[in-house]
């Protein structure tokens, strides 16, 4: 059960990070603040959760990192998308409208 | 894409491992910090914000290790792990890691080295271009075609692209460069090399009708005679040699590596076919004969060209004369891989030896299996506090058989080096002595399994063999006991504390029914050993017939004429002949230490000439259905020479010449079928084919003791002698001496002594009739050694496996037996306990072994001589060893168990 629900969110998740990245680099607490904003504070992304999914994005070649400057002048780790990232939320997304789409329909069906 | 990004940063992950860590601290400090300094930001005090900061991160160490589970490469860190933990426990247990080793490790490697053999011989493609597509062509018996048929078929046949051929075997003398040499020279068609897809490596090949007869006299050279005779001659094209007094110019050099696509030929001297265009068969038509060696057309299998040739042949002897009605009738033509014709008759003893070493290494497995097994209930305990730990049932299941990887790995090396020296020493067994030998012919052809033995060797494919070898090894003996090993039950692991844990019933089931089914394997193997030797022991028995030590043989090739369907003419005059063999003989006689000297047709073991016998007062019967026996013409000290003993009558002696009454010597056999033993002053009616139509008639004046020919195999056949004078064969000439001393020491005097006679005849093949004998039977005396060996290693890895299984369930079972002690059992009932419940396995695994040996030993039935596949004594034998072995090997452990200190044993509890 509860297996089933980390596999839910991961690739909930996943499409998350794509998506905040989408507008631009950030590090790894501007990206948590980040999806906290797009999804109107609806997820809280905790760091453990976050660090795994940014280190296996990063392996599967859909993020790149690169170390920067913090607004507050600290060095922190940069993540961006790099190109097969971008396709990636394409993909994502339309597998997300799927799922959507189907689990709405089956919720209304009932 | 994605697969490589993952595997560079597996690559980075494992070596840069430090480097990648450091990284994660610093980015998870930063997270930290600048969450810490936002609180602050927002108000809150150092101390308190950074607490809070931390709360909410939630267990920096659980962050690291969640990222680093899911890194790439994790999975082969821990395989790594797991490997070097079993590699850590192996060394631990050095008794249980050096029996597992070598007993996988003797089965690797003899599994190995048999199937680099089989590899080499029969599945790797010859090394002509495109290989699968060349064939051989043969008649009846393996036999040659003859020339005006081969010529006739390359017009008239479909099936093949190109039909070459050779002509067989021709030696001649090759005067001129050093000493005289005989050399071996094939004549082969102008697109022989062309169809092997084989480019000369100096000069050109021969031009398309170079082999018609009245063409120049061309020839190549083998890379072998260039390098030896000519010094390896850059600008030999263009010279000219002589052989047997003949020019010839050499127009090329063959490629180093090249080997000729016969089993019984590897020349000296590729010369070219002299074939004749008129295609009509007569009786004073001389014929040759030739094997052809052709490429197929694409999409035409070797049974349709077989078909197609047959019916060939079939219609070519409508034009045949009459005389060869019966011989006509019986042709059957055979067109096979050109792979299957060179290894022929090797492919059964090559599987048959697989098959035994494949047994050889089922066993050593169910042994390390067994081993596991036990090592593995021992292990309970460790296993169980792993689990407690946290360890899946799969981890478990993977840390056993990665420990058994590592195992059947070193096995491996192991097993891979005994292949290595097994196969370098059937490599060198026949390798060439360059200068000892300047013709390869003799020595080449000597090797176990023929000339392709030379090329087994291990490469890659075999190396893919052994790698699979080892994967499947630690299947078979890892699985059951990794399985079985991570079904513990915690608790009882637990509670119990190691002391004493015991195997289940349906385990103990397992590990005796292994047990049974090595014993049975070990004693098939053992029957078929005993089988083989039974059959060498058989034919090793030739001594009835001749005596091979101190004898020396020789050869000398008088034919200098042609054949025709009347049979084969010479040069030679008879009184040329005899004036030739008389002083010979005069000259052998007088040599130091001979003892006696003869000349003959033929010796033991040689093939013989034949000849149609008829019995005086029988009314003539179609040629061609007259019984046959072997017949041989010698000089008169042929038989204290040979050491065959005269049974009845008396030798021939020098009265017996060209105008004294025809006179014959037979064999008892010869006697027994033709006179029912009774021979002596009986008259009968010989014709050798030699002379015509002719019929002697000869009159028996002695009986002499069977000796065999062609092989040590076949039973010996009748035979006729003939005074030398009174016989019509003058082709080749046998010397045989028997000597006093060491006979190899007058190799060189019987050279001399010929040059004297007549110093253009070449004696070659000058050799002790011990070294024919064991040259005969080399390949025979291989297999049963291999198979013999094969057996003795099974039979003590099953008497390992006994012992290893009931010294386990003695300790096991210590316990038990002390309290037995206790409550007034005897030493020997003990004793008799133990040994009878390994009796009953012992006996089980007879049954099963003598059952499977009576199915399995049918498959030998080809290597067998005179004994029948299910022979009782090697079978009762095999049973009788492997059942004492085996009870002797449980008697030891059973031994310990009555020896239990009751004290001890009660105390440890």
């Amino acid at each position: 059960m509860s297996q089933d629900r980390t596999k839910l969110l991961q690739g909930t998740l996943d499409l998350l990070i794509l998506k905040a990245l989408g507008a631009g680099e950030l590090h790894g607490l501007g990206i948590s603040r980040r999806i906290e904003q797009i999804t109107k504070g609806t997820f809280l992304v905790k760091p453990g959760s976050l660090f795994p999914a940014l280190h296996r994005m990063e392996e599967a070649g859909w993020l790149s990192s690169f170390w920067g400057e913090s607004e507050s002048n600290r060095r922190a780790k940069f993540y961006r998308l790099t190109r097969s990232g971008t396709k990636q939320i394409e993909a994502e997304t339309e597998q997300w409208g799927k799922v959507a789409l189907a689990m709405t329909n089956a919720l209304k069906a009932t | 894409m994605r697969l490589w990004f993952r595997f560079i940063s597996a690559l980075r992950n494992i070596v840069r491992r430090p480097y990648v860590e450091e990284q994660l601290d610093e980015e998870l400090r930063s997270y930290i910090e600048m969450v810490t300094e936002e609180r602050i930001a927002a108000g809150m005090s150092a101390a308190e914000a950074r607490s809070s900061a931390m709360e909410e991160f939630g267990g920096v160490e659980q962050v690291k290790q969640t990222v680093r589970d899911n890194r790439a490469g994790t999975g082969t860190e821990l395989l790594w792990q797991d490997a070097c933990y079993g590699f850590r426990q192996l060394r631990r247990n050095r008794g249980f890691t050096l029996t597992a080793v070598i007993t996988m490790g003797l089965g690797i490697g003899a599994t190995t080295a048999i199937f680099s053999a089989v590899y080499s011989l029969l599945l790797r493609s010859l090394p002509y271009h495109d290989a699968d597509q060349i064939v051989s062509v043969s008649d009846t018996n393996s036999a040659p075609l003859i020339d005006p048929d081969f010529v006739a078929a390359r017009t008239a046949t479909r099936s093949f692209q190109q039909l070459a051929g050779f002509h067989t075997y021709s030696e001649d003398t090759l005067t001129g460069i050093g000493d005289p040499m005989r050399v071996t020279r094939a004549a082969v068609t102008a697109d022989f090399l062309p169809v092997l897809g084989v480019v000369p490596a100096l000069g050109r090949n021969f031009y398309p009708d170079e082999d018609w007869s009245g063409s120049p006299n061309v020839l190549l050279l083998s890379d072998h005679l260039w390098r030896n005779k000519f010094g390896a001659d850059p600008k030999i094209v263009g010279k000219a040699i002589k052989l047997d007094g003949t020019d010839f110019t050499v127009i090329g050099v063959a490629p180093r590596h090249f080997s000729f696509p016969s089993p019984y030929l590897e020349p000296d001297i590729y010369g070219s076919a002299v074939l004749e265009r008129t295609t009509t068969l007569s009786s004073e038509t001389q014929i040759w004969g030739i094997q052809p060696i052709a490429r197929l057309r694409p999409g035409v299998t070797a049974a349709q060209a077989q078909a197609e040739m047959q019916a060939f042949i079939q219609a070519r002897a409508k034009g045949y004369p009459p005389e060869i009605d019966s011989w006509v009738k019986s042709r059957r033509i055979t067109v096979e891989p050109l792979q299957r014709h060179l290894t022929g008759d090797d492919r059964k003893p090559l599987y048959i030896l697989l098959a035994c070493v494949a047994a050889v290494l089922l066993i050593s497995c169910a042994n390390v299996t067994n081993l596991q097994l036990a090592r593995a209930v021992s292990r309970k305990h460790e296993t169980a506090v792993r689990g407690a730990l946290g360890a899946s049932r799969a981890r478990l299941i993977r840390q056993f058989l990665v420990e058994s990887l590592v195992l059947s790995s070193i096995a491996s090396i192991l097993g891979l080096a005994i292949a290595f020296v097994v196969t370098f020493l059937v490599r060198h067994a026949g390798s060439l002595d360059d200068s000892q030998i300047p013709s390869r012919v003799t020595h080449v052809l000597r090797l176990p399994f023929g000339k392709l033995s030379a090329t087994i060797q291990i490469d890659g494919w075999v190396l893919a063999f052994i790698v699979g070898l080892a994967a499947a090894t630690t299947l078979i003996s890892g699985l059951v006991p990794a399985i079985s090993g991570s079904r513990t039950d915690m608790r009882t692991a637990l509670a119990s504390a190691g002391a004493r844990m015991s195997s289940g019933r349906e385990q103990r089931f397992f590990r005796h029914s292994l047990l049974v089914i090595e014993i049975g394997v070990a004693l098939v193997l053992l029957a078929c050993a005993g089988l083989l030797v039974r059959s060498f022991m058989h034919v090793m028995s030739y001594d009835s017939g001749f005596d091979a030590n101190n004898t020396l043989t020789g050869t000398t090739s008088l034919y200098a004429g042609v054949i025709t369907l009347k049979g084969p003419s010479t040069a030679w005059s008879k009184e040329r002949y005899l004036n030739f063999t008389d002083r010979l003989l005069l000259r052998l006689k007088a040599l130091p230490g001979v003892k006696y000297a003869a000349l003959g047709s033929a010796l033991p073991l040689d093939s013989g000439g034949q000849a149609a016998i008829l019995y005086e007062g029988v009314s003539n019967r179609p040629r061609g259905q007259f019984p046959i026996s072997f017949v041989t013409d010698i000089t008169p000290e042929y038989f204290p020479a040979v050491g065959t003993p005269i049974l009845a009558g008396r030798a021939f002696n020098s009265a017996d010449n060209e105008t004294s009454p025809l006179v014959a010597i037979v064999n008892s056999a010869f006697a027994k079928r033709f006179f029912a033993g009774e021979a002596l002053g009986k008259r009968f009616k010989t014709n050798d084919g030699l002379h015509g139509d002719l019929f002697d008639t000869l009159t028996i004046v002695g009986v002499v003791e069977d000796v065999r020919h062609d092989s040590l195999e076949r039973d010996p056949e009748p035979e006729v002698f003939r005074p030398l004078p009174q016989g019509h064969s003058r082709f080749r000439l046998r010397l045989v001496l028997r000597t006093s001393g060491n006979p190899t020491l007058l190799a060189n005097a019987v050279r001399h002594a010929m040059t004297a006679v007549d110093p253009r005849q070449p004696v070659f093949d000058i050799e002790t009739m011990d070294q024919r004998v064991s040259d005969l039977v080399a390949q025979r005396r291989l297999i049963m050694l291999l198979i013999v060996c094969f057996a003795m290693l099974a039979v003590i890895l099953s008497a390992v496996g006994v012992y290893g299984v009931f010294t386990y369930s003695v300790t096991q079972r210590a316990h038990e037996m002390g309290i037995r002690v206790a409550l007034g059992s005897s030493r020997v009932g003990i004793l008799r306990l133990v040994v009878t419940q390994a009796a009953r396995l012992i006996v089980l695994g007879g049954i099963l072994g003598l059952g499977s040996a009576l199915a399995a030993s049918k498959l030998l039935a080809s290597l067998l001589v005179g004994v029948t596949p299910h022979d009782p004594i090697s079978f009762s034998l095999a049973w009788v060893l492997m059942t004492t072995v085996a009870l002797l090997a449980s008697a030891i452990p059973a031994s310990q168990a009555a020896r239990t200190n009751l004290i001890a044993v009660l105390h440890s509890d």
